[in-house]
């Protein structure tokens, strides 16, 4: 990160405090606010499709999905996010618009949207429960698997959702103003199954 | 009522923006009032199979032709309205 | 008896102490296949105590406790007891609870009984004071809860000059609490391969079938136990009873990984793509637990359905059908044999079907006395005469009940036999049947219509059932026991096969014998007393005669009626006797009179389950600017403008009201600089080779000219010519621009640019996503503006007014090397900055620039400050902007571009958009400078009269101008242009104004522009 003389704050830092929620004793449900991403947008350019697959390949060996999959890791992965569109999301301090523009040139629009998404990282065995009070797709295993990603709604909210692995644990993606607001309705619907939100990291 | 994204697969219809009529082609700038009139005003309003814009709203944004049948709301396919249009008109260089 | 009348009044004595002695049950039986009856559980009916048992519904605990009157009938306030054992209670309407959870209108049969469960009769009188006395009076079981009725059922003169009008003008039965709905409700959504709607036999078998073959499925059943019927009947299955074969079958279906039993669940409608349900989580306790809602809905996505919903009895139709103690023959059987509860002491058993010969058989087991089994047949089977003598009770075939006895409670019954000889039996108990109709409801959801099947006497599913859909079990009209096993096992692995799976059918057990034959009776001629059709609604036969006298022959003309149907049952014990009758008296065929429309809900739906949590402040999102917190801490006070929350004006200690406010806003704006939050507003970043061409095309100006580095106002129209949007367009590369947007329109142009290149022009290059979110952006405004940005641009950045001109932009940095974008665009008229950050430094960056703005006097504002520094510089916004202006109604007609095709020229040259006497847009002042002007006015001339004919415009927007020190506003007048100087009323009938306003151009403040490119 550049060192600046700003600090940087949370949307939820008002409303998403650490500790421990609802039903006690039961940890049904986890939640923490994932710092530190750099999200980048990619949009093909045109009849690019193929060679900027070929590049995000060459690059980083990674194979750009064109189904609603995620492709990668925790320290880089493309999310199909839309039609020849993927969310590029790194951890770490390299500037990742950078790092994409003089791999990809102008086979993609790049657009930065590092501050315009709160992600949120949810796990804990009734997170299916609790989503389902808000999301109406299905996350049966049979149906939504680890790498799986879709673009819908948490109640009103747009959001995009993601899972990681089948423990089951997943990360949400909301525009950062509606971050409060799908706080307030993701906690009273995890409350009934305990909920532990974690330090922001 | 729920509607397969070609993209995105079967969501419910709360996701989508609907538009109208998928039929009316946007007319050359110079042709007649009476022409921009009817693309801009007039719509049949079948009462069986229509063709339809919706608009994935809530999802990857892709503009989409429905053919649906507007009394039952079965719905017989659903394609990306840029295909249908790149389809109908040559890609200019 | 003698128990109950040394008990009660030992405890009406003593109502507080604590009770070492409950309330006895003397018509409880000793055996009970649902009831615990280790369970003790107390409740109140009407104030009295009561006691039952867990696995009671309410009504069965009443009729253990010797209650039969249970409330009044809506239009003649009959005494009424309990009729049915379920959903379909037309009767036994009670309020639940009290205080703020006090619920009307709640059917005692599916109530489930808790501890400490409050009920109370309604469209009753007396009053409480009546009540206790009532209870004080208390005597025997039987009598004592319905004593208090007869206080006022006399003299019989009060009752219709004195109590019906009081208590009609209570009607609608019961009452709304008044109060805020202390419980939450939620709403959820499931997906599974197969949904099984109702788990009595067939439903069963349906589950297994599909859970068997691995499919995933959703079982809902309305009762709090599974089995349906099956737990009231003595029934075996594979030579065990029924009920050892359901415990297995639960117990397989629990154990199933991927089957999800939904107990307390009504599946209340049939939707385009989806099931709607309401499980009643927390309707059977005093309160729901702790973080668990009262109820959810369900939404059931699911890619194959079966229906088991059974079927509901019907009533027969005779003289007096209605007196308490009148009951299904069916729902006899589910207290006696479920509940473990006698329903009466003497029973007369009235039939028009072999089925109802059960009745019989099961009193007489439980030791209940059977006067007379009357069949309305000739005929009827050695097996029928069988039961009717094994239980000693007298068989008379070919008869009819013609009257009955009792006022508060059943007394007795004539029978009339074939041979016109009548006998009187005395009874406390009726049980009627008149045949079994298919719970048909959510197969025409649809709209397709039940079929009228003549041998069954009874409507059957339509042949157009909703898509996936298969009906199995007694609702398809075959109510056998081994039909419904085999119907339910074959539709529920059809099911799975047609999801995908691959199925065999499971066994089907073998049941004992038995028979449904029937023979319609659809009333009794000849009887005493009006003979109910609709109980709920007091609709009786001859009501249905004097409809169809007087025309209302369709089937829907009778329902309204009549209101035959309607209400909390919604027909489901009347329908098809009132049809039948309908058919009668119009000399035609069920099948011709046809059947109403069953539309959702099934049962009723409490709106608050709709809602979910979308209720007060949550009824939906609200969308929070970068820097909410520090306005919240500012004292901001907030306006909601599209779903976001915006600072409306920040309030200092002493300032009487928003407009002392924003007048001290909106001078410091003009006099120094302010602060404005304005990242709201849609930003939406436009990449690729043919950026300019898509701009170019939903512009009415042309953007391909705009040079790297600089700002452009732009006007968008919609396709039929009239304004869409406005705003400034940046152009940060050749190929990027950065579009902005009004706040209220950021979604729908978004969705517009997306129409027109992916739909209108799918050939051009061009990216678009929002970027709203990504940046906190904030408006610095006034004369001290440049001071202040100053202070947080790098070094190496030059913005003098030489290097960085009005309407300039560029990407920099701040504070030590954070990226920004800076705009030198101006909505106030004043030298002016927009600075965007990336969103979570938009925090920071307002509260070092009210640091660094310290000295030179800088003033946060809000919109609304906002809006008076726009109204003064005359640019238009929402309100001119209303979808009925064109460019050139708004001053903008010059901007559309002659050279070019863009989306709205066309039709923007119509007549009617082009016609010289629209209203364009003016500046207002009042004549009298001191007046205050009032949006909405309309504009008429001196001297005319005020009529709609007369008017030639309305005021769009007004402001208190600090810069001016009078009130100022913006119009649209007709010719407006030509009338300058010109003064003309603004008339406001609502609010009584009748102003002379002169008319000016709309830019009032700084005419030439020097402000804002100082």
């Amino acid at each position: 990160m550049v060192e600046i003389g700003l600090l940087s704050r949370s949307p939820l830092a008002a409303v998403l405090q650490p500790g421990h929620y609802g039903q006690p004793g039961q940890d049904g449900l986890v939640v923490q606010e994932r710092t530190g991403l750099h999200i980048v947008n990619l949009a093909a350019r045109r009849g690019q499709g193929g060679a900027l697959a070929v590049a995000v390949q060459r690059s980083w060996g990674l194979e750009l999905p064109t189904t609603p999959r995620r492709a990668g890791d925790g320290r880089l992965a493309f999310l199909w996010s839309g039609g020849a569109q993927w969310l590029a999301i790194a951890e770490g301090t390299g500037d990742l618009e950078l790092s994409l523009k003089d791999r990809l040139g102008s086979l993609a629009s790049l657009t930065d949207q590092s501050d315009g998404r709160s992600v949120l990282r949810l796990s804990g065995s009734r997170t299916r429960e609790t989503l389902a009070k808000g999301l109406a797709i299905d996350l049966h295993p049979r149906a939504f698997t680890p790498g799986d990603t879709a673009l819908t709604l948490a109640g009103h909210i747009g959001v995009q959702i993601w899972q990681l692995d089948d423990t089951p644990s997943y990360e949400i993606a909301v525009a950062r103003g509606y971050a409060g607001s799908l706080i307030g309705w993701l906690l009273p619907a995890g409350e009934e199954f305990g909920i532990t939100v974690l330090p922001p990291g | 009522m729920r509607i397969i994204c070609p993209l995105c697969g079967e969501r419910g219809a709360e996701e989508f923006v609907y538009h109208g009529d998928a039929t009316v082609r946007r007319p050359h700038p110079d042709s007649s009032a009476e022409t921009w009139n009817a693309y801009v005003h007039l719509r049949d309003n079948p009462a069986g199979r229509h063709s339809e814009l919706w608009y994935h709203a809530a999802g990857c944004h892709a503009w989409l032709v429905v053919e649906r049948d507007v009394r039952t709301h079965e719905i017989f396919a659903v394609t990306l309205a840029q295909d249908v249009a790149l389809a109908r008109r040559p890609v200019t260089a | 008896m003698s128990t109950a009348s040394e008990t009660f009044p030992r405890e009406i004595a003593a109502p507080a102490a604590a009770v070492s002695t409950r309330p006895a049950q003397p018509f409880r039986l000793a055996e009970a296949a649902g009831v615990d009856r280790k369970n003790l559980l107390d409740f109140t009916f009407d104030g009295q105590r009561y006691s039952g048992h867990s696995g009671d519904t309410l009504a069965s605990a009443l009729l253990a406790s010797g209650v039969r009157l249970v409330g009044r009938s809506f239009k003649y306030h009959r005494p009424r007891g309990i009729l049915s054992a379920g959903p379909e209670e037309p009767n036994a309407i009670v309020e639940l609870r009290d205080g703020a959870r006090r619920e009307p209108n709640t059917r005692a049969t599916v109530a489930e009984l808790f501890q400490g469960l409050t009920a109370t009769s309604q469209n009753r009188w007396p009053s409480l004071r009546f009540d206790v006395m009532g209870v004080n009076q208390f005597v025997a079981p039987i009598l004592a809860a319905g004593f208090y009725y007869k206080t006022f059922m006399w003299p019989a003169s009060f009752w219709e000059k004195v109590y019906e009008p009081l208590i009609r003008r209570a009607a609608g039965l019961g009452r709304a609490s008044g109060s805020h709905d202390p419980d939450h409700y939620e709403k959820t959504t499931t997906h599974c391969d197969v949904l099984v709607i109702g788990a009595g036999p067939a439903g069963l078998m349906a589950a297994l079938a599909a859970v068997r073959a691995g499919a995933r499925v959703v079982l809902c059943e309305e009762d709090f136990l599974l089995g349906g019927r099956l737990l009231s009947e003595r029934r075996m299955i594979g030579n065990r009873s029924a009920l050892e074969w359901l415990r297995e079958a639960e117990a397989e279906l629990r154990a199933a990984p991927e089957c999800r039993i939904l107990r307390r669940t009504s599946v209340f409608g049939v939707f385009d793509g989806a099931y709607g349900a309401v499980e009643r989580v927390g309707d059977h306790l005093p309160v729901p637990p702790m973080f668990q809602p009262r109820q959810r809905l369900w939404r059931i996505i699911a890619k194959r359905h079966v229906l088991c919903a059974g079927s509901l009895e019907r009533p027969l139709v005779f003289g007096d059908n209605d007196r308490p103690g009148v009951m299904l023959a069916g729902a006899v059987r589910t207290y006696v044999n479920r509940f473990g509860v006698a329903p009466g002491r003497r029973a007369v058993v009235f039939a028009n079907n072999d089925d109802a010969a059960r009745t019989v058989a099961d009193l007489a087991a439980a030791g209940v006395a059977v006067a007379a089994l009357v069949d309305a047949r000739a005929e009827v089977t050695p097996e029928i005469s069988r039961i009717a003598e094994a239980a000693g009770a007298k068989l008379l075939a070919g008869a009819r009940i013609t009257e009955t006895r009792g006022r508060l409670a059943l007394r007795g019954a004539v029978v009339t036999d074939a041979a016109g000889t009548r006998h009187n039996f005395d009874c406390d108990l009726l049980a009627m049947s008149g045949g079994w109709s298919p719970t048909v409801h959510l197969t025409s959801h649809h709209g397709g219509k039940p079929v009228w099947s003549e041998a069954k006497a009874a409507f059957l599913p339509p042949s157009h059932l909703p898509p996936g859909m298969a009906v199995a079990g007694a609702a398809t009209g075959d109510p056998l026991l081994a039909d419904c096993l085999a119907s339910g096992a074959q539709a529920g692995a059809e099911a799975a096969r047609l999801a995908g799976f691959q199925t065999s059918l499971p066994a089907i057990p073998e049941t004992d014998g038995e028979s449904a034959e029937l023979q319609p009776l659809w009333r009794v001629r000849g009887g005493k007393g009006k003979a109910f059709v609709d109980f709920q609604n007091d609709v009786a036969a001859s009501d249905v005669a004097l409809a169809q006298r007087e025309g209302f022959r369709a089937v829907e003309h009778l329902k309204r009626y009549t209101t035959l149907g309607m209400a909390t049952d919604q027909g489901k014990t009347s329908n098809v006797n009132g049809l039948a009758l309908m058919a009668e008296f119009n000399e035609r065929t069920i099948a011709q009179t046809g059947t109403t429309t069953f539309r959702p809900p099934y049962t009723p739906v409490s709106v608050g389950v709709l809602a979910g949590r979308h209720r007060g402040h949550e009824f939906r999102p609200t969308r929070l600017t970068p820097t909410h917190d520090w306005a919240t801490e500012q004292g901001a006070v907030f306006v909601e403008t599209g779903p976001w929350l915006r600072a409306q004006y920040f309030p200092r200690p002493g300032e009487a009201d928003w407009l002392v406010t924003a007048t001290r806003e909106a001078r410091a704006v003009r006099e120094a600089v302010g602060l404005c939050d304005v990242s709201t507003l849609g930003k939406i970043d436009i990449q690729g080779p043919d950026a300019a061409v898509l701009l170019d095309r939903v512009y009415a100006n042309n953007f391909a000219s705009l040079p790297i580095g600089r700002v452009r106002y732009g006007v968008m129209l919609r396709e039929d010519g009239f304004v869409m949007d406005d705003g400034t367009t940046a152009r940060l590369a050749g190929d990027r621009f950065l579009m902005t947007t009004t706040t209220a329109n950021a979604v729908s142009v978004s969705r517009h640019l997306d129409f027109c290149s992916q739909w209108l022009w799918p050939e051009l290059d061009v990216q678009m996503i929002s970027v709203t979110e990504q940046w906190a952006q904030i408006a610095v405004a006034g004369p001290r503006s440049r001071a202040v940005i100053e202070g947080v641009v790098d070094a190496g950045f030059d913005i003098s007014n030489a290097a960085f001109p009005y309407m300039s932009c560029a990407e920099l940095t701040i504070c030590g090397g954070l990226k920004a974008r800076l705009f030198r665009i101006s909505f106030s008229g004043e030298l002016a900055y927009e600075l965007a950050v990336p969103a979570r430094y938009g925090d920071a960056l307002m509260r070092r620039l009210m640091e660094i703005g310290k000295p030179l006097g800088v003033t946060p504002y809000g919109i609304e400050a906002l809006g008076v520094l726009r109204v003064e510089k005359g640019h238009p916004a929402g309100n001119e902007l209303s979808g009925q202006t064109t460019a050139a109604d708004i001053g903008l007609g010059r901007m559309m571009s002659k050279t070019k095709d863009f989306i709205g020229k066309a039709m923007a040259q119509r007549a009617g958009l082009t016609a010289t006497d629209r209203p364009v847009l003016v500046g207002i002042r009042p004549w009298d400078r001191a007046a205050r002007l009032r949006a909405g006015a309309h504009f008429l001339a001196r001297n005319v009269e005020n009529l709609a004919a007369n008017d030639e415009g309305y005021v769009t927007s007004v402001a208190y101008s600090p810069a001016l020190g009078h009130w100022i506003g913006l119009g649209l007048l007709q010719r407006g242009t030509e009338r300058l100087g010109e003064v003309v009323r603004a008339y406001d009938p609502v609010r009584g104004g009748d102003l002379e306003v002169e008319i000016v151009s709309p830019v009032l403040v700084d005419p030439t522009g020097d402000r804002l490119r100082g």
